[in-house]
């Protein structure tokens, strides 16, 4: 037997004729956690849903050995049979259904008659609760009533039900805070201690470098290099993901700051399924022309909110005062907030940013259609145009502008995304989480283009949950916990420290230490 | 799968037309050699042809409309009675009232817009469910219907009205209107070259747009000449071509257009763009209302009477036409030209397996399994993927 638990030899998988992988190897060890790191679009999924026959054996080139033999599977139930497990980025649970119901999904324990047996179920997916030092989860309850970390935890339950061997995990942290990933990254090393491999899939270097024993870089399809993490820092890990060094994360540039151009006053939301709960309690804030405005906070503050107050897009109730160059600003729909010259990049690429359908580049346009358009009509010719300067400005890497937008990767919809929202040439630029699940060369380019626009005039608020990014990027800092605003910084000395103190408040700063 | 099959299947995915069009000569070809005899095939005749055609102008009137009803997401099953209730409309302000016919025409398409602003507003202000607010209007619809015309025929006395289903434009119009769409279409296409030009775009080689144009041309005079050597170009399938043409350019070219396959394809995203979705959904419905006005007066004129069972099951063939005609389930996709299609696809089933002597459930029986066989290439076709 070999010593690998998981051999992948030479794998090419093509979609039609481009080549996405092109003879990637990666090897696991039983107990081992590889960190696979890789730009957007570099093949990490792919390679997944190779592994886990998503794309079925025969669909793709190479050899996949497990276990020693040779692994020939044409469907996502026989990876799982053999043990390998995977958890996708985006949760695959059912929020209706209870726990333990989610947790035994297609596994069910039934008495005669194809009745369930929930007594054993609810046992044994309380031992898995206890087993992830969950113990407090009733496993009655439907999953709805859990947030985004505790539903994570609640998947790899699951998958540790399946008696996985090799737990796949993509991008498991994106969406979760960051006492959540801990717990994450402790159970991950538990359970490499109990001999499960896992391959993990991250953009959080920090989060690789502490769990993952080896790092696997792949780039554009193909290897570029296995190592032990012991060996290296993660500096190098983004050196081999880029193929060039990227010396400075953040490229600060100096830019002037003007008079104050926006004022939010006294913004309240009102929770849309309970009335009396506010999500965003008296918020208060002024942004100054040519400034770019950090909004940090965990999961939960209320962030997201505030700014869909302001473009005029927050379901429930809610009541809010603006001003904009001195003016008094009345917005009720995001038409109004576009037309004013407030324009949102949202948090939810998928859902609120691409229309997938359509093309790149008539998604660019869809926000401004009216004005290459007489009488209607549009002039396909003026719009191309447009569309043209936005692809190269942007440096969209895509075939053509028709190609549809969802066969991007994800840093470059982020860029057709944030085209769009430009083209209005807004005042007041809202970006949220402007660079979730983007990769580190598109990351920059963001950055870079921030800096651009703040020097030509624009104001931006940017919410984002990564604090190094916050501190790296704004020129003053907004600090939400708990709907309220916790703290106002000008960001000159200030620490991660000081930004995740104010985040939790007062009363909690002795459990945070 | 061999790299054949994947080559035909990628060709098919990106010009369903192309797949549309193949099946039209299969079953044309089919209806041919089935009613052979000494004199030649009754079916592939010019008579037979101009027939077709006005009978598939009440099913493509309707489906023209449905079709943007769908690429935006929704579904309105109420279309039939509405046409019923329109044509009965019609027929009583011209037995009873004797109103001018220009005053009929004016009143029941301001009434079909009105109905559909109505049903749209109950969707996208009200948010019920289109399949619920369409529910509702096909039994509240032909319930009215009956009412006014207190369950019977009511003929219809004007020439003018009935005109609009029976008429044939006058002996070689056709030819005219044939070159004036020709010339329309080259000097379009000039256009649009000098205007790539200016905006320094690659403009294609002259040859290839010549090449374009002059398959158009021969179709657009196979097409009138076919007609012409009937009867000429019956009015109901001349209404038919100019709406069509003009929802064509609408999905096209049109600021309103984009917008509808925009909604379809993501509303959330679409919303947060900036687009007043609520507005371009009411007014999807508002034209759905108006092709039903049109279908309306066009059967009233050709059963030359409003007749309470009129436009029976009518939303269905629309619907069916839009779906074999490759519109997208989930909305987002689709083209008015497949809509047409799919129209013909199924007015050539009617037509032929009358002709055939066909028993009417076989027919049903048949168009049936069409539907489900013709959905399912298109979903094996994979081009409906998310």
């Amino acid at each position: 037997m070999s010593e690998y638990l998981l051999d992948m030899r030479g794998i090419v998988k093509e979609f039609s004729g481009v080549k996405a992988l092109d003879g990637i190897d990666l090897k696991v060890r039983a107990g081992e956690c590889v960190g696979l790191c890789g730009e957007n679009g570099a093949g990490k999924s792919t390679l997944m849903k190779v592994l886990s026959a998503v794309y079925p054996y025969g669909t793709w080139e190479g050899q996949i050995f497990w276990e020693g033999r040779e692994l020939k599977a044409r469907t996502i139930r026989e990876t799982e049979e053999a043990g390998i497990v995977i958890i996708h980025q985006e949760l695959m649970l059912v929020p209706q259904l209870s726990v333990a119901e989610n947790i035994f999904m297609g596994n069910e324990i039934t008495l005669p008659g194809g009745r369930m047996n929930y007594a054993a179920m609810y046992q044994r997916a309380e031992e898995l609760m206890r087993e992830l030092k969950m113990p407090d989860i009733n496993v009655a309850l439907p999953v709805m009533h859990y947030g985004g970390g505790h539903q994570q935890l609640i998947e790899i339950a699951k998958a540790l039900n399946k008696k996985a061997k090799l737990l796949i995990l993509d991008e498991p942290t994106s969406s979760l805070t960051k006492a959540e990933t801990q717990i994450l990254l402790d159970i991950i090393k538990d359970l490499k201690k109990k001999g499960v491999a896992c391959v993990m899939i991250s953009h959080k270097l920090d989060e690789i470098a502490e769990v993952c024993d080896t790092i696997s870089v792949i780039r554009d399809g193909t290897h570029v290099g296995t190592r032990p993490m012991s060996e290296m820092d993660t500096n190098e890990i983004i050196t081999m993901m880029v193929g060039r060094e990227i010396k400075n994360l953040f490229p600060r540039e100096e830019h002037p700051i003007g008079e104050v151009i926006f004022e939010a006053k006294n913004v309240t939301c009102y929770d849309v399924n309970n009335p009396k709960r506010k999500r965003v309690d008296n918020v208060s804030f002024q942004l100054r022309k040519g400034e770019i405005l950090g909004v940090a906070g965990l999961v939960g503050a209320g962030r997201t909110e505030l700014v869909m107050a302001i473009f005029g897009c927050y379901p429930g109730h809610h009541s809010l005062e603006m001003t904009l160059e001195g003016k008094p600003l009345q917005v009720n729909s995001p038409k109004d907030a576009v037309e004013h010259g407030i324009c949102m990049v949202p948090e939810d690429r998928k859902r609120h940013g691409i229309v997938p359908l359509m093309g790149v580049g008539h998604n660019i346009t869809i926000s401004t259609l009216p004005s290459y358009a007489h009488l209607g009509r549009i002039d396909a010719e003026a719009e191309m145009h447009t569309i043209q300067q936005s692809i190269a400005r942007m440096r969209i890497k895509t075939a053509t502008p028709l190609l549809q937008i969802r066969g991007l990767s994800g840093g470059n919809q982020q860029k057709a995304v944030v085209s769009k929202m430009l083209l209005p040439n807004p005042k007041v630029l809202i970006l949220d989480e402007p660079t979730r699940g983007v990769d580190v060369g598109a990351k920059y380019e963001i950055y870079k283009l921030m800096f651009e626009l703040v020097k030509q005039g624009l104001s931006i608020i940017m919410i984002s949950s990564e604090l190094p990014e916050v501190l790296g990027i704004s020129d003053r800092v907004l600090v939400m916990g708990e709907g309220k605003l916790r703290g106002d910084f000008v960001n000159q000395g200030l620490t991660q420290e000081q930004v995740l103190s104010a985040a939790l408040g007062q009363s909690d700063q002795s459990l945070a230490a | 799968m061999s790299s054949v099959a994947k080559n035909v299947k990628t060709l098919f995915g990106k010009y369903k037309v192309l797949a549309l069009g193949i099946a039209i000569v299969v079953i044309w070809s089919f209806f041919g050699y089935m009613t052979m005899t000494e004199d030649g095939s009754s079916f592939l005749t010019s008579r037979n042809f101009s027939n077709l055609l006005r009978q598939m102008a009440i099913t493509g009137m309707l489906a023209s409309g449905m079709v943007f009803v769908i690429i935006a997401g929704e579904i309105d099953l109420s279309v039939g009675s509405l046409l019923g209730l329109l044509g009965g409309l019609a027929a009583v302000l011209d037995a009873t009232y004797k109103v001018p016919v220009a005053g009929t025409i004016a009143i029941v398409c301001f009434a079909g817009v009105l109905v559909g602003l109505l049903n749209g507003y109950w969707v996208s202000y009200l948010r019920v469910p289109s399949f619920i607010v369409g529910l509702a209007g096909m039994l509240a619809f032909r319930g009215i219907l009956v009412g006014l015309t207190q369950g019977s025929t009511v003929p219809v006395e004007s020439e003018g009205l009935i005109a609009i289903g029976q008429a044939y434009l006058p002996a070689k119009s056709g030819y005219i209107l044939a070159l004036v769409l020709f010339a329309v279409l080259v000097v379009i296409s000039l256009r649009t070259r000098t205007n790539r030009a200016k905006y320094n775009l690659t403009v294609a080689p002259m040859w290839q747009d010549a090449i374009k144009l002059g398959v158009t041309g021969a179709l657009i005079f196979g097409f009138v000449h076919t007609l012409e050597s009937y009867q000429g170009v019956p009015v109901p399938v001349l209404i038919l071509l100019v709406v069509a043409g003009a929802f064509s350019f609408m999905a096209n070219s049109t600021v309103f257009g984009r917008r509808i396959y925009a909604i379809g394809s993501n509303l959330e995203a679409t919303r947060l763009s900036g687009v007043n979705v609520q507005l371009v959904k009411m007014s999807i419905f508002a034209i759905m209302g108006l092709m039903c006005a049109f279908a309306g007066l066009t059967t009233t004129a050709r059963l030359a009477s409003g007749s309470p069972s009129a436009g029976n099951m009518g939303e269905l063939d629309a619907i069916a036409s839009c779906f074999i005609g490759g519109t997208s389930m989930r909305g987002g996709a689709g083209t008015v030209s497949g809509a047409m299609i799919g129209a013909l696809i199924m007015t050539s089933l009617d037509n032929g397996m009358s002709m055939l002597g066909v028993e009417t459930f076989w027919q049903m029986i048949v168009k049936g399994c069409i539907l489900l066989l013709a959905v399912w290439v298109d979903v094996m076709s994979g081009s409906n993927e998310r």
